[in-house]
């Protein structure tokens, strides 16, 4: 282990240890102070983070909360701020910047940064950054998923000063929040922000006080050293070679049906790696196009999931190196619409989760759902006064089914784990909404050796509601959340609204959808991705699945193989049925590749005469259609089932 | 007349008891093994102390009964009744994990499995109107299901119950009626919070926890009625009060974190007794330290108390920060040869290297025996520690990474422990606005006074106090403490439309409803003392402060002050003029038990000599040095003495730095000036 003594850092060890512990403690205290103080509800759930940047804006330390979208564009944001001002930064400045095209994510993301200064040097900035509930645009709370330019989605701001030398810029700040549907309540976040970022300053100067100048400067750059050794330990670990997949946004809502492809190709050589995301789709006519920034923050936070205990700082991205075809939808420019990047964010983090499941196979995860979210915006009839209500309100899912243990059921979107959901009790209280239902969904985990986690429903009904419209902003209606080694499929997104005596299915994707009293809707969140051949899995624990209803006997039969006897329903008492269990096995695993290469025309309309059910076109057949008129969409199904047989069939025996 | 007061703290290792001798003040402490039935370790200990039961005045209880309980699943077969399509909850939770990026950790599974939460057509809506209603015959069958399936307790868990518990009452009386030995737990009775994930999960805790908790106060109580005491159970509860066993039947849950909170609470009264009424508890032992805060005499309070991730006890809960560093927190090199300390822990079994249990892997015990902080004798003598064992697991696995000697080795072992440690108090003083200048740190649990001097000169903190058992300072938590109940009600309202009248009238409700509870715990009216805070914000914001406000309440623009004081205070800023919302309404009821006092003693002149003396490494300081050994049994009231010197007893050892003062007070506490 010499070496290990030749790559510590110039600081004795207890001074490195003591600060590398205190820079990431000075960041958690900016989280709890944002918290407490926020306005935005979005932040409020944690849709925001932190970061200490060194004088040159390479991120020094993260916080443990932060949300995993934001990861890897914090120091992109600082540089912008430093390459607009130049020398212009002193003592007192406050600055503010939103703007994705120079390595943020999206207009929501808003982003507040304070330089700190020690005897009138410039040595950090400090960021803290909160996805704010509005920022103006065509719609309440700006993301409208028809936009195909920014100027639908809301207020870009490049850096600007808020605060100038100790003065507040009124003027500046007023411009900003004067441009959103709730003036006070940015201000309210601004100021927030603000002052977590003066914790930050504070306690970098204590810590210049007391350890010295010079020591805070080295430790800045020792810890982004050490963060960088521990990746590249890893990446000599692991072995030299190239991986690739591919992955689907659903569709292009101007262009013709078929799925968006998103590819990765992975190479790792040595201590570094490398991706290449040629191949990739140029820009699309919606909302779902992600900027640079947001595709860096995909590839670094899928990274991060699998080195979970290695801190996160610009000494990780050294050892990454992105390519990305120019205007692509990993890599748009303005004006072009990006307040949906978490779509193709999305598909690159699971990309990357299947990729280094091929070499970490003792980590290995199948798909994760992603987020679905639905924005409600309207008149509040059960008072007099009636006053606008925004309700936007986003459910948690399943993972993918892992090496030896099933997926996380109800969990937060792999974008951001810790973004908290909504109370119903405080949502019915503000909004004329009430939820009918809201749980967990029986047979929504992708079947596998190691099933997928459990999705959630969630129904309601309009009360008293005027001028009210839904815009729907999800994805994974038709790129359904996939199995690996053997593992299958989840459910499709979408909502279903029912008013004026007729159901309709509106899909993952629409916007100002007008909703009347007493309308009900409902929708609901897919599950994880299967993990191994569903034959495979243990009866006994397909049995426990049954008992505790995440999984039905019908489903059990038909996903599993495995036939389940009611011996006592109110008891909740069940058995296995072991000779019919061994048969029903040997039967779907004679004819389960055959059923892939079935006419997709006659799935189709076997599903449509409820001959056969959604579970069963997606999970044997590999078939994608309209879920609302169980019309065939060919092109997407020719992808899907090339993504089953690459990614199931080669592990069915 | 019974005179003495018994304090007894049951933990999963030991079981500590303090006898106060009401009459002359005398303290007297045993610390026992713990034993399976955790009551045969507490009569046992008590009998050691040669106390006679019928002589005890009042007996008060820290436990871990309830919160081992939960740990490790062993809990009755518990039923959860819910609206019809919110079975989940407490599944779902707020859907966050408690570690973000480990995708291989899993969050603990709910209490109530999912095949146990049974649903019942019923709504109220979130303004109270009951929209369905409860059809008494589904109930019936219900209550039938729930007979069949053997079920012991139950929580009834409606949405929006909290505007309105009629569904939830009514059911409950039907389940009562129908199955009279099953306990029912309601969840606006239990805890009357807004939001259904944290009153659900408030309510599971307690349903589960009521038939293991309240067998085991009952039995208690008999046992020590059969001894011959006379007067009422006292159980420590997570708020820092105690509750009879007359009330542990509606609210076990309270009882989790029970042992936690009996540190804090002891670590308040002797900050107090020594004058100060700002102290940070620090109770550092063998695999965890806990941090609490003190300020102007409240201890800091939190409602998103949890044992367990994702399953919150929201009664207002003595703000105890734990962080894995310990005695026994093993220090190692990582992946990129960095120095590390903890949280992993060598346990008491193996233990430190230096216990030679088979311990390889070198600890802050092994560091500071290898600097001679600690002496080869932990324990009473019973343990000898081997001073080569340390040095060899230091040798091993850090010195050459490091390129240090064994010494320094072990100091940088020791500052790293430190540091962390450091780290955690500031986040509970300095992040909360909080001068740690202005506070006092208490250093007690076993290994608290070996760190508490190099602690409070990172954080300026002036002095140090290390009471005269810090290894059983928990349990003295117990001994002087006040019945103590919390009561909540929602109440939303602009504080520009609050009418004083109105919010007088709910807060009359609320301590009608506490006076009910004193009353049957048998507190004299003239022992009652009602407390009450408004929580309140920004309108908009999501978190509230609480704000403390007169009976009766007369006016709403002195609590506006007082929150914009308490929001500058805390969070470095207010809104001159920005909307405010006042959001709920607390009554804390406390019920005084008579105040006894401790022994003090006169100071005294007489010189004391040191036992012994040997070679000890302090920070900052270069060579070893000969340092002086006193035994603490012979250090009297006013004896005082300047560093270096080490203090050994029993349970502890002081380390007091060259330059620091160390004073014995007339309690008997040391304090250390800094």
């Amino acid at each position: 282990m010499d070496d290990k003594v030749n790559l510590t850092s110039s600081l004795d060890p207890v001074t490195f240890e003591v600060l590398r512990n205190a820079f990431v403690t000075v960041v958690d205290q900016m989280a709890e102070q944002v918290r407490r103080t926020c306005y935005s509800f979005v932040v409020y759930n944690r849709d925001f983070s932190n970061a200490l940047c060194d004088a040159n804006g390479n991120t020094v330390a993260q916080g443990n909360q932060d949300l995993a979208a934001h990861v890897g564009t914090l120091h992109y944001t600082c540089k912008a701020v430093i390459a607009e001002f130049g020398d212009d930064v002193h003592d007192g400045d406050v600055f503010l910047v939103n703007d994705p095209y120079v390595g943020g994510t999206h207009f929501s993301d808003t982003r507040v940064l304070v330089p700190i200064f020690v005897g009138g040097e410039l040595i950090a900035w400090s960021q803290a950054n909160g996805h704010w509930a509005d920022m103006g645009g065509s719609v309440p709370g700006s993301f409208d998923v028809s936009a195909r330019d920014m100027f639908k989605e809301g207020i870009r701001v490049p850096p600007v000063k808020i605060w100038r030398r100790g003065e507040y810029c009124g003027d500046v700040a007023k411009l900003i929040a004067k441009n959103t549907r709730d003036p006070d309540a940015i201000i309210g976040d601004m100021d927030a922000q603000t002052q977590a970022c003066k914790i930050a300053e504070r306690e970098i100067q204590r810590l210049a006080e007391k350890y010295g100048l010079e020591t805070i400067k080295t430790a800045f750059a020792d810890v982004q050293d050490y963060v960088e050794r521990a990746v590249r330990r890893r990446l000599s670990e692991l072995p030299d070679g190239s991986w690739e997949t591919v992955d689907y946004v659903d569709q292009d809502p101007t262009a013709t049906e078929g799925m968006i492809p998103i590819r990765v190709k992975m190479t790792i050589t040595d201590d570094a790696v490398e991706f290449d995301l040629a191949g990739s789709h140029p820009t699309i006519g919606s909302m779902y196009n992600c900027a640079y920034g947001g595709t860096f923050a995909a590839i670094v936070a899928g990274m991060k999931t699998f080195f979970p205990e290695i801190p996160l700082n610009s000494g990780l991205y050294r050892t990454v190196t992105v390519s990305a075809p120019q205007n692509s939808i990993i890599s748009a420019e303005w004006p072009v619409a990006v307040s949906g990047f978490v779509m193709p964010f999305e598909k690159i983090m699971n990309s990357i989760f299947e990729l280094f499941s091929i070499i970490m196979p003792e980590r290995a995860m199948a798909c994760a759902f992603n987020i679905e979210y639905l924005q409600t915006g309207g008149l509040d009839a059960r008072t007099d006064q009636r006053p606008y209500f925004m309700l936007y309100d986003w459910l948690a899912g399943g993972w993918g089914g892992r090496n030896g243990k099933d997926g996380l059921s109800a969990t937060a979107a792999c974008f951001g784990v810790g973004l908290m959901i909504q109370p119903v009790e405080g949502q019915e209280r503000m909004s004329p909404v009430r939820t009918d239902r809201f749980e967990m969904v029986t047979d929504s985990g992708g079947p596998g050796e190691f099933r997928g986690g459990v999705g959630l429903d969630k129904a309601g009904t309009l009360l008293e509601v005027e001028n009210c419209v839904f815009s729907y902003f999800c994805d994974r209606e038709r790129s359904v959340v996939w199995g690996i080694e053997g593992g299958l499929p989840s459910r499709p997104h979408g909502l279903w609204l029912e008013q004026d005596g007729k159901a309709e299915f509106l899909g993952a994707v629409f916007s100002d959808v007008p909703v009347r009293n007493g309308a009900k809707f409902w929708r609901g969140t897919a599950g994880g991705g299967g993990y191994g051949d569903p034959l495979k899995r243990d009866p006994n624990k397909v049995l426990l699945d049954v008992e505790d209803d995440y999984v039905s006997v019908e489903r059990a039969e038909r996903d599993y193989g495995v036939v389940i006897q009611i011996i006592d329903e109110e008891l909740g008492e069940y058995a296995v049925d072991e000779a019919a269990t061994t048969d029903a096995r040997q039967e779907i695993a004679a004819q389960r590749k055959g059923w892939l290469e079935e006419d997709p025309e006659t799935v189709a309309a076997r599903f449509r005469d409820g001959d056969i059910d959604m579970y069963d076109v997606i999970r044997r057949y590999g078939v994608i259609c309209d879920w609302g008129t169980g019309e065939l969409l060919p092109n997407s199904t020719r992808d899907y089932r090339a993504s089953m047989q690459r990614r199931s069939v080669p592990n069915w025996a | 007349m019974p005179n003495l007061r018994v304090a007894v703290d049951i933990g999963g290792t030991f079981t500590d008891i303090c006898v106060l001798d009401e009459t002359s003040g005398a303290l007297k402490i045993a610390k026992v093994p713990s034993t399976e039935d955790p009551i045969d370790a507490a009569l046992s200990g008590v009998g050691k102390l040669g106390v006679d039961l019928s002589d005890v005045s009042l007996f008060a209880h820290g436990t871990t009964v309830a919160t081992n309980a939960l740990i490790t699943r062993r809990l009755p077969p518990t039923a959860m009744v819910t609206t019809e399509g919110f079975r989940d909850v407490i599944e779902i939770g707020n859907s966050t994990k408690e570690d973000l990026w480990d995708a291989y950790d899993d969050n603990p599974p709910p209490y109530i499995r999912r095949r146990d939460r049974l649903t019942f057509v019923e709504r109220t809506s979130s303004y109270g109107e009951v929209e369905v209603g409860i059809d008494k015959e589904a109930a019936v069958q219900l209550a039938m299901k729930i007979k069949r399936r053997g079920y012991k307790s139950v929580a009834v868990c409606f949405m929006n119950s909290f505007a309105n518990p009629a569904n939830e009452r009514e059911m409950k009386r039907i389940l009562e009626e129908a199955l009279p030995e099953v306990a029912v737990s309601n969840s606006a009775d239990v805890l009357c919070e807004m939001f259904e994930h944290d009153r659900f999960s408030t309510a599971v805790v307690n349903a589960v926890l009521q038939p293991v908790v309240g067998e085991y106060a009952v039995r208690m109580q008999d046992r020590l009625s059969n001894g011959g005491y006379s007067s009422d159970l006292l159980l420590l509860h997570s708020g820092g009060g105690v509750m009879t066993p007359k009330t542990i039947d509606r609210h076990g849950a309270r009882l989790a974190g029970s042992g936690i909170a009996a540190g804090a609470v002891a670590s308040k009264y002797i900050a107090n007794l020594c004058g100060f009424e700002n102290s940070i508890g620090f109770d550092m032992g063998g695999t965890s330290t806990d941090v609490s805060l003190v300020f102007e005499g409240r201890p800091s309070l939190t409602r998103e108390w949890v044992i367990e991730y994702g399953h919150p006890i929201c009664f207002p809960s003595i703000d105890v920060k734990t962080i894995g560093a310990g005695g026994g927190s093993i220090a190692w090199i990582d992946e990129a040869g960095s120095l590390r300390n903890g949280p992993q822990s060598a346990g008491a079994r193996p233990g430190p290297a230096c216990y030679g249990q088979g311990g390889e892997h070198p600890t802050n015990t092994d560091a500071n025996i290898v600097l001679g902080r600690l002496g080869a004798g932990l324990a009473g003598g019973d343990l000898g520690l081997d001073v080569t064992l340390a040095e060899g697991a230091i040798a091993t696995h850090i010195t050459a990474s490091l390129g240090l000697d064994t010494v320094a080795a072990a100091k940088a072992i020791i500052d790293v422990a430190n540091a962390n440690m450091a780290d955690a108090i500031r986040l509970v003083s300095i992040m909360r606005g909080y001068d740690p200048r202005d506070f006092a740190l208490v250093a007690f649990g076993g290994a608290g006074s070996l760190h508490g001097v190099a602690l409070a000169r990172d954080l300026s903190i002036p002095t140090v106090i290390v009471p005269p058992n810090p290894g059983v300072t928990s349990a003295l938590g117990c001994l002087l403490v006040d019945i103590q109940h919390d009561l909540t009600a929602v109440h939303i309202v602009d504080t520009t439309e609050a009418e004083p009248a109105t919010i007088e009238a709910a807060f009359s409700e609320l301590e009608t409803e506490a006076h009910q509870r004193l009353e049957h715990e048998g507190v004299a009216p003239s022992d009652r003392i009602m407390q009450r805070t408004i929580d309140m914000r920004y309108g908009g914001q999501w978190r509230a402060l609480s704000i403390p406000v007169p009976a009766p309440f007369t006016s709403v623009a002195t609590a506006i002050d007082d929150f914009e004081q308490a929001h500058l205070r805390e969070y470095n800023y207010k809104r001159d003029g920005a909307p405010l919302e006042i959001f709920r309404l607390n009554v804390t009821a406390i019920g005084v038990s008579p105040k006894a006092e401790l022994q003090h003693f006169e100071p005294m002149t007489a010189e004391v000599a040191p036992v012994t003396s040997r070679q000890v490494v302090f920070d900052d300081v270069e060579q070893a040095l000969t340092t002086p050994i006193y035994n603490r049994e012979s250090l009297h009231s006013g004896f005082s003495i300047e560093g270096p010197c080490i203090i050994e007893q029993l349970d502890a050892t002081t380390v007091v730095p060259p330059q620091a003062t160390v004073t014995v007070d007339p309690w008997l506490n040391l304090i250390i000036s800094v």
